[in-house]
């Protein structure tokens, strides 16, 4: 018996496919970057469409300028966690900027938008007292952070406030704390949760809302501040989180509260304490990146024209789209074997898009993911739209 | 006694319907049929196939519960537990 007995069957999967097409989807090396939505794969020039570059800023000449000064002002690391090894004055800088942006009093900044989620429910949440609900289609961090508090965990079904409801009505009246975690925009799908209503029944049975906008921050909302301002709720939500790894193009992630107690999660979140802090030049990014984000809406206008444009054509090539429009497009394939073809035919036709298939997807479902940017050009999207029209007849013609 | 036995079965019989579908290579499911390792299901549709059983019996089984859980007899042990808690 072998510790790596278990991969067996998923690496026999797996090897099987890649060597059916020749090329492994999950390890695509991008040789050189070209810009926001262009790189080199293997010499050959790919339009980015896989990526979570939302706004398009990851060449931002202010981002990078930032990034640069505090790079050469404040050292390459911080070598340490904030908790033992303390704080820069950039950390404070962007929890404020964040703050203030949201309409928060509170903010706290984590080196990953994986951790975010992981420090906030894990602290929050306790066992044997406190019971945490998340949408059954919660990212793993979101699952893992539960895990990691040891607190009970319930799932609830997908974007269902009714069962939502359902569930917090069945918890015995010994149960001390309820958290309720689901995402404003599901990554994969791209669809978007009735944060509305969900954050209703919370409060209705005394839970607090743990929200997080990872991929709608940035991207919904007239400024920006993600699905629960679209929806009007920005002032209610409990715990908001979020990442700088998508719209603010660096990496980290931070938990908002109007909750003073957010304070306590600096000495009780093991996901805070015992990792390093965000380096100087992440943070000077994502700070520049917000304040980017701020002025200028024009970005967003931009993104959602591009999503709509390629929504419509991919509708119109008669793909079986997981979601109404929005710049996360998944297109449902049939079965593993189809949706690994396609990609590979996509990577031939110079696109990259993410393939995800089971085990691990909702539904045991296939599908290609792609993302829109505010920075993909007409050009750019030609070349995808034409990729994909490519592809649908090629589908058409294996199941005609 | 009998009537524990038979609502045993009961259950037993609820949850092999619910995992039918997910019995791709047809294995002959008994009590100690592992849902994993037997049935090659992966574990997302384990817990998508409990809320079908959370819904028909109008009962939450906790994620952690859950992943105690390997084979058919223990979540049919666990189900049990949770009805007599939650009644």
């Amino acid at each position: 018996m072998s510790l790596f007995d278990k991969f067996q069957s998923t690496a026999v999967q797996y090897t099987a496919l890649k060597n059916a097409v020749g090329r492994d989807p999950f390890s695509v090396s991008m040789d050189e970057m070209k810009g926001p939505t262009r790189a080199m794969v293997k010499g050959k020039e790919i339009v980015l469409a896989g990526t979570n570059n939302y706004l398009g800023l990851t060449y931002d000449k202010d981002a990078i300028d930032a990034a640069k000064d505090a790079l050469e002002q404040s050292g390459t690391g911080t070598t340490g966690s904030r908790f033992a090894n303390g704080t820069y004055a950039g950390h404070r800088q962007l929890e404020t900027d964040l703050a203030d942006f949201l309409g928060y009093k509170h903010c706290m900044v984590f080196s990953t938008g994986y951790q975010a989620n992981l420090g906030a429910i894990s602290a929050l949440a306790q066992a044997p007292d406190d019971v945490i609900l998340i949408d059954a289609d919660s990212h793993a961090c979101i699952y893992d952070g539960c895990q990691l508090s040891g607190a009970e965990t319930i799932r609830f079904r997908h974007n269902d406030p009714e069962n939502l409801d359902k569930r917090l009505s069945r918890l015995g009246p010994d149960v001390k704390g309820k958290l309720v975690c689901f995402e404003g925009l599901y990554s994969m799908f791209g669809d978007v949760a009735p944060v509305k209503e969900l954050v209703e029944v919370a409060h209705k049975h005394g839970a607090y809302a743990l929200l997080d906008e990872a991929h709608s921050f940035g991207v919904f909302g007239e400024n920006g501040r993600g699905v629960c301002e679209r929806d009007g709720i920005l002032d209610q939500v409990d715990f908001y989180t979020g990442t700088f790894s998508k719209s603010l193009v660096s990496i980290g992630g931070f938990v908002a509260s109007n909750h003073p107690e957010l304070e306590y999660l600096r000495f009780s979140s093991r996901p805070y304490m015992f990792t390093a802090s965000p380096s100087p030049a992440n943070v000077a990014a994502a700070t520049t990146a917000l304040a980017r984000l701020k002025a200028d809406s024009s970005m967003r206008t931009k993104l959602w024209e591009n999503a709509k444009r390629v929504h419509s054509a991919f509708r119109q090539f008669g793909f079986d789209l997981a979601a109404p429009e929005s710049p996360v497009i998944a297109a449902i394939l049939s079965s593993r074997e189809e949706a690994f073809m396609a990609w590979n035919f996509l990577m031939d036709e110079g696109v990259y898009v993410n393939l995800a298939i089971p085990p691990g997807t909702p539904n045991a479902t296939s599908i290609l993911r792609l993302s829109v940017s505010a920075a993909h050009t007409t050009e750019d999207l030609d070349v995808i739209i034409n990729a994909y029209g490519a592809l649908a007849q090629v589908l058409q013609k294996k199941s005609a | 006694m009998s009537g524990i036995q038979e609502d045993d079965d009961l259950v037993f019989r609820k949850i092999c319907s619910l995992i039918e579908p997910l019995n791709e290579k047809g294995v002959k499911l008994s009590r100690d049929t592992d849902l994993i390792a037997d049935l090659e299901v992966d574990s997302v549709a384990v817990l998508d196939m409990v809320m079908d059983i959370e819904d028909f019996y109008d009962i939450s089984i906790p994620v952690n519960t859950i992943s105690e859980t390997k084979s058919i007899g223990e979540l049919v042990d666990a189900i049990h537990e949770i009805k007599k808690e939650q009644a």
